[in-house]
């Protein structure tokens, strides 16, 4: 069963790939658009373009493409003329690092402090959680970051402005290394927890206020269960549901890598690859990453029923 | 039941009271642990290390293939070419010992240096000259600067005489030649029978030049360390640290925290560096400038009345002012002051004058109705396009829009994302899909524009504007052909007059460039385009 899902993601990609292919395509602009300058001539454009075989038409190049695909290759990119594979690999760890990290972080804060305001609806603890993470969601990242720079780094020197660990700690102890990129990632975890925490905890409260007025739990409540037990074996599964959900379909945000933070700390991770990739009209990294991300939603989607199956036993994989 | 309720809820509230408190405890310890940051010194500064900041990741070190600013910063440090753009913009020799051009003009002999090395210890010749320039001709190259050593459909020659001496035999005769002869040279035995697109070499270059590659981390930083048998002595720094940061603000706030030793500086910043107490303030004219170009097959602008009076209605100087806060210099030629080529004479430009804008739209027949000018029933107006992201542009746009309004001009803006304006720019129609356009040129040392000015650049090539004047045309083919500076100063100062005059652009300035250097950086040469680490091996660090 679970393989025939698998096989079902094979036409999926497919067409994921073809649609975005030709969306970008469409798109105004070639990769040697990039070159105005006066002092390059349309032939030499126009030469590089034939060499990069973009003469050709949008449906051969994407029969090109997946001929590639198919010999495992992902190609070349057509700026830094480098696998587009090692491109994307050497920017993986430093992105899963704050990805992964700053999910488990989200995690820890979320339930705990969604839990207690569903359960403690509209006393001054919720009003508070409420107010402080309508704040969240509604600092931009962008101005968050730079504030935090400014303070942080500048006013207090506590953390360093940029990068990703100290470069003259390459012969450093394993230690010593592990120390430095923590110490380089506190200020753009910092920047993606407050921003990320304010929606979960929104939708964690949401769902525990929902569960909690259902009969079920009025009827273990007139059972007389304790509070405690109710809340945390009863209510808190139950809404656990929608966040395995949301958290399947954010599974390729762990890869994806975000831009803003990226651009503003100076972190070398895949979110500047792939608008770099955009802006460049590089499309075999642009293709490449669509590809890795197409993957991973799928993936995601598939681990979240397989997770909704072990926490729900009225959800079966068929 | 109730009651158990509410002593669960108190029990909450306890939790939360005291959550408050070791929250408060933590802000306040933390509080403590920044006041005493706030007074520790901060780290004393290697000097063995250069920090030059890199706005973005290298595409490829390659000198003949990468296109962006940020490779070729790192290549400037690597390679050498035969010839090389000193502070004051002169070609002087490098690889070259010294080159001679035959009495016809059509030959360039170069002596090179036999003391030179690439990094891996292989002596350098005139053999690796040769396999560059036909590298760059191979058209399975992707390269964009393929046309730059081909004349007419001509390929340029290269003969090697001896190990040290080659010539370059033009098809014909073509003064910008010489330019093209700071091009960077790539070592042949390390890239003979290489796909040069794809070969490894483009990400851990070896070159000839002060310093050898040593580590590029994609995202991260480039790190070079001097080449000890760099032809023109072992560079003082011993290594230079290249970190990546995109955002311009994090520069800043690098810079100030002594983390990188320079960073160009928004002009809206400038104030803060003048007079600063670690960070030297430096500004120069970038080679460039800024122009209002008019779509010249559109009819509004046939009549060179309506052009004038738009030229006579845009207050230079103070568009200066706000745009660029003052750094900058109102421009009246397609030149650069910083050039031999511009002109002597500067009285080429058309005054700020409201009542004579209104007096050549009167001529050209425009009659005032509701506060916009009218002829036979349609309004006069324009769509006036530039492109996303360059906020000085953008301002200068809304500037224009505001004061043509005062003549009765409608004016709108359309800020476009770069493909797509230059795809409405640079497309095979004529006429093309435009009005007027806000864009800048960059300029190099070489006064030849061939590619902007010439008839046949239209509608294929960068004359987008359609400009059209024979004798315009006949003196850039003159410029090609002389090669002695003086004469050819005179052709374009020729040239440039004609074109004012014809008002195809209204060149509005040329815009001025602020960098921050910690005070503890040393040898620097004066300020110019180029920058100010022209000699980066006499560039050291004493704190």
């Amino acid at each position: 069963m679970i393989f025939r899902r698998i096989l079902g993601f094979i036409p999926l990609i497919f067409g994921i790939t073809f649609i975005s292919f030709m969306i970008m395509h469409a798109a105004p602009g070639d990769p040697t658009m990039m070159f105005v300058d006066p002092s390059v001539q349309i032939q030499d454009m126009a030469q590089v373009k034939a060499n990069l075989g973009l003469d050709k038409p949008v449906l051969v190049q994407y029969f090109f493409w997946l001929k590639e695909i198919g010999k495992g290759n992902l190609g070349f990119s057509y700026v830094s003329g480098q696998p587009v594979l090692d491109l994307l690999w050497e920017r993986l760890p430093a992105t899963l690092l704050l990805s992964v990290s700053s999910l488990i972080l989200i995690l820890c804060f979320t339930f705990p402090l969604g839990l207690l305001s569903g359960y403690k609806k509209d006393s001054f603890f919720d009003r508070a959680v409420t107010f402080l993470s309508f704040l969240g969601m509604s600092l931009p990242t962008f101005w968050l970051g730079l504030m935090l720079l400014l303070l942080f780094s500048l006013r207090w020197s506590l953390f360093p402005t940029f990068g990703f660990i100290d470069p003259f700690l390459e012969d450093a102890s394993l230690w010593a290394r592990a120390v430095s990129v923590l110490h380089h990632m506190f200020l753009p975890l910092l920047t993606i927890l407050i921003g990320g925490l304010a929606g979960l905890i929104r939708f964690n409260r949401f769902s525990i206020i929902e569960i909690l007025s259902q009969d079920y739990i009025q009827a273990g409540r007139a059972r007389g269960l304790s509070e405690r037990r109710l809340l945390f074996k009863h209510a808190f599964k139950n809404a656990a549901l929608p966040i395995v959900t949301i958290l399947g379909a954010g599974l390729s945000g762990l890869i994806g890598g975000s831009f803003v933070i990226e651009y503003i700390f100076s972190w070398p991770g895949m979110g500047q690859l792939g608008v770099s990739a955009v802006f460049a009209r590089d499309y075999p990294v642009l293709m490449g990453s669509i590809l890795f991300s197409s993957i991973l939603i799928m993936l995601g989607n598939f681990l979240a029923d397989l997770s909704y199956s072990k926490i729900d036993p009225r959800v079966r994989i068929r | 039941m109730r009651v158990s309720q509410d002593m669960e809820a108190c029990f909450l509230c306890y939790i939360y009271i005291m959550f408050q408190k070791i929250l408060f405890l933590t802000l306040l310890s933390s509080c403590g642990l920044f006041l005493t940051a706030c007074t520790s010194e901060p780290q004393p500064q290697q000097t063995d290390t250069l920090r030059l900041l890199l706005s973005a990741n290298p595409s490829i070190l390659n000198p003949i293939l990468s296109t962006d600013s940020a490779s070729s910063s790192v290549e400037g440090l690597i390679f050498n070419g035969l010839l090389r753009v000193n502070e004051d913009m002169q070609l002087v020799p490098d690889l070259a010992k010294s080159y001679t051009i035959s009495p016809d003009n059509k030959t360039y002999t170069f002596h090179l240096r036999d003391d030179v090395l690439w990094h891996d210890g292989h002596r350098f010749d005139a053999n690796d000259v040769k396999f560059t320039l036909e590298t760059l001709l191979d058209p399975k190259t992707n390269t964009v600067r393929r046309s730059n050593y081909v004349i007419n459909g001509k390929p340029v020659k290269v003969e090697v005489l001896d190990d040290f001496t080659l010539q370059f035999i033009l098809p014909e005769v073509y003064s910008p030649f010489l330019i093209r002869s700071s091009l960077s040279i790539l070592p042949e035995h390390l890239l003979a029978g290489q796909d040069i697109n794809t070969a490894t070499f483009n990400m851990a270059p070896i070159g000839t030049g002060p310093y050898r590659f040593k580590e590029w981390k994609a995202g991260q930083h480039v790190r070079l360390e001097k080449n000890e048998s760099y032809y023109a002595g072992v560079p003082k720094t011993d290594h230079i640290y290249m970190p990546i940061i995109s955002d311009p603000n994090t520069a800043l706030v690098a810079l100030e925290k002594q983390e990188i030793d320079r960073s160009s500086l928004p002009v809206k910043e400038v104030p803060r560096f003048i007079d600063h107490a670690f960070i030297n303030r430096f500004h120069y004219y970038d080679l460039m400038y800024t122009y209002l170009g008019f779509n010249l097959d559109k009819a509004v602008f046939k009549d060179r009345r309506v052009r004038a009076a738009i030229a006579h209605a845009i207050n230079k100087p103070a568009l200066v002012q706000a745009v660029l806060k003052g750094y900058g210099k109102p421009a009246d030629v397609p030149s650069s002051p910083l050039l031999w080529s511009y002109p002597d004479n500067d009285d080429l430009g058309f005054p700020f004058d409201l009542d004579k804008s209104r007096t050549l739209l009167k001529e050209a027949g425009y009659q005032l109705k509701d506060n916009y000018l009218e002829k036979d029933g349609t309004r006069l107006g324009f769509t006036l396009i530039t492109n996303k992201g360059n906020r000085e542009r953008e301002k200068t746009a809304q500037i224009i829009q505001r004061t043509l309004k005062l003549i009765g001009m409608d004016v709108e803006i359309q800020v476009m994302e770069w493909s797509s304006f230059i795809k409405v720019v640079n497309s095979p129609d004529t006429p093309k899909a435009f009005d007027a356009v806000v864009l800048g040129w960059s300029l190099s040392m070489e006064p030849d524009a061939y590619s902007i000015w010439h008839s046949s650049q239209y509608p294929k090539g960068f004359n987008f504007v359609g400009y059209k004047n024979e004798r315009v045309d006949a003196l850039l083919d003159a410029g090609r052909l002389e090669t002695e500076q003086g004469k050819r100063k005179t052709i374009y100062a020729q040239m440039y007059k004609a074109i004012v005059t014809d008002i195809p652009y209204v060149f509005l300035y040329y815009p001025e460039s602020n960098v921050g250097i910690q005070k503890t950086v040393n040898g620097l040469t004066k300020p110019g385009p180029a920058g100010l680490m022209t000699r980066i091996e006499n560039v050291y660090l004493q704190p």
